[in-house]
């Protein structure tokens, strides 16, 4: 498995293309949205809507990236890599695994970057709080993944991955309060919210940089669950999805 | 294996390769029957795909590399097998290029050498001289053949057959999803009622002559000036018919031998032509 994980880092760290769509367009939107949105009358409005920003757009762009990482399995099924793999001794379920494990990785990555941006250009105070940090991009990233995945398992090409992901992450993300906070939104909106990772991943990031919650706080290790719940249940739908649509390859 | 397209070479192909699973009968692969253990399967055996399985963005050796550890080959080993097989196959100058700067034949043939790095008792190639240059096409031969002499058995599935008849110690030919002939070339020319052809042409045949030929020969067709002599060796018989020519003082201006190909083999059991040659 950790050779296919190696594998698609390769591809992944090779491609700039993918490159610039995981790390540089996040780190553009980031910034012209805080130039818009991060200038508030007081410190703590501009902060808030620097949280606000940098949690949602991270957000919002990950659940992009992964479904990105979906296609990709979606590309080997139509090239006839995976029906090559399927030949070979590993067995099926680490072809899956090792793509969990990759979009996992990026993730982290991914939201480690957004962060070390947002500190370094817009003054958000990470370092004290770097472990809820830490475990909330886990989280994030664990939860997000799940979805890429579960994408590409129910999708017959990649075509389909890339308009449906376009179509999810979008509403995922208005309701979910990546584009818009979400206490601006009507109460329907809010009630339907806790159904996506946008709300739960955001409002961890909430809690640490503007509630300033701490690690062992039972709200913010609620969320925490939440989101790993999330994951769950997205990888295991995806692992039961991809035994009866990704192996069918022949 | 040597069938139209749709015959059902690819989905024997993938069944004996563990991708479909079998609605009935028994496949054994290098003694291990594949239901009960698909994974002994799986290692003994290499599949080159009719698709170019192939990362384009990794290069040819980073591919193999890759394809090489997937039957848990590595470290030096795997490199070591790597050189030969650039070798084996005339890549070892680009091996380091990216495989979307290859052309449509060296891709094949990186995609051939993806599938021998383990060194697999049988290797099932399917189709894998498709859409590819005469060059290309000519080395796919040789290194089949030289892993054939090496001692691989190979199972090889094509629509051509010329392909067939020259790398091919049994030839199977399926149709509509059964084999409906198997064996050597030669047993498969005995099949039937098929008979091979001396086609000779006569610079002095006049009706009289024809008629005193014909009584000693049964089986003819007199077409112009031609004779065609049947027979399910015709080789063997053609000294004799020569004989008799003389004898009746026929000029033979030409003499032409149609054995018996593939392609008649091929019409003669299922009654149609390989489609999309």
């Amino acid at each position: 498995m950790i050779k296919l994980v190696k594998k698609d880092l390769k591809l992944f760290f090779g491609n700039k293309q993918d490159m610039m769509l995981t790390f540089a367009l996040p780190i553009i939107f980031i910034t012209l949205f805080s130039l818009v949105f991060g200038k508030g009358n007081t410190e703590e409005d501009n902060m808030h809507g620097i949280v606000q920003v940098v949690a949602g757009t991270s957000v919002m762009m990950l659940l992009f990236s992964v479904a990105g990482i979906g296609e990709s399995l979606l590309n080997e099924k139509q090239e006839g890599m995976l029906k090559k793999l399927l030949c070979s001794p590993i067995p099926p379920g680490h072809i899956l695994y090792g793509k969990m494990v990759f979009a996992n990785i990026i993730a982290i990555i991914q939201l480690i970057i957004m962060f070390i941006f947002a500190w370094l250009v817009f003054g958000l105070d990470i370092l004290p709080h770097l472990p809820s940090l830490i475990l909330m991009i886990m989280a994030t990233a664990y939860a997000c993944s799940g979805f890429g995945i579960v994408l590409a398992s129910f999708a017959r090409t990649r075509q389909q991955v890339h308009g449906f992901a376009t179509m999810i992450v979008l509403v995922m993300s208005v309701t979910g309060g990546s584009m818009i906070p979400i206490f601006f939104m009507p109460e329907i909106i809010q009630k339907i919210a806790v159904v996506t990772v946008n709300y739960w991943s955001i409002q961890g990031f909430y809690d640490i940089f503007l509630r300033y919650l701490p690690l062992s706080d039972i709200t913010f290790l609620s969320r925490v669950f939440t989101l790993i719940m999330i994951g769950t249940s997205l990888n295991l739908i995806a692992f039961q999805m991809f035994k009866r649509n990704i192996l069918k390859v022949a | 294996m040597l069938g139209p397209n749709g015959a059902g070479k690819t989905t024997t192909i993938s069944i004996m390769s563990t991708l479909v699973k079998p609605n009935e009968g028994e496949v054994n692969i290098a003694g291990h029957d594949l239901k009960k253990h698909p994974l002994d399967c799986k290692k003994n055996i290499g599949v080159v795909t009719q698709e170019i399985a192939l990362y384009n963005e990794l290069s040819a050796f980073d591919n193999l590399l890759f394809w090489g550890s997937m039957y848990h080959v590595s470290g030096k080993e795997l490199k070591n097998r790597i050189e030969e097989t650039f070798d084996l196959l005339g890549l070892k100058d680009r091996k380091n290029d990216k495989v979307k700067t290859y052309s449509g034949g060296m891709k094949r043939r990186v995609n051939i050498a993806s599938a021998l790095l383990h060194r697999p008792k049988i290797l099932f190639m399917d189709e894998p001289t498709v859409g590819i240059d005469p060059q290309s096409r000519n080395l796919i031969f040789e290194v089949v053949e030289k892993l054939h002499n090496e001692g691989m058995t190979i199972v090889y599935t094509t629509h051509y057959m010329e392909e067939a008849e020259r790398l091919c110690d049994r030839i199977g030919i399926i149709d509509n999803g059964e084999i409906i002939a198997e064996g050597t070339l030669n047993e498969l020319r005995t099949l039937g009622s098929m008979k091979e052809t001396a086609v000779l042409t006569y610079t002095n045949l006049t009706d009289e002559r024809y008629k005193t030929i014909a009584k000693e020969w049964n089986d003819h067709q007199r077409i112009e000036n031609k004779i065609n002599f049947y027979s399910r060796n015709i080789q063997g018989e053609l000294s004799k018919i020569i004989l008799k020519c003389n004898e009746f003082g026929l000029d033979i201006q030409h003499i032409d031998i149609q054995k018996i190909s593939l392609e008649t083999i091929f019409l003669s059991l299922t009654g149609k032509q390989l489609r999309d040659r």
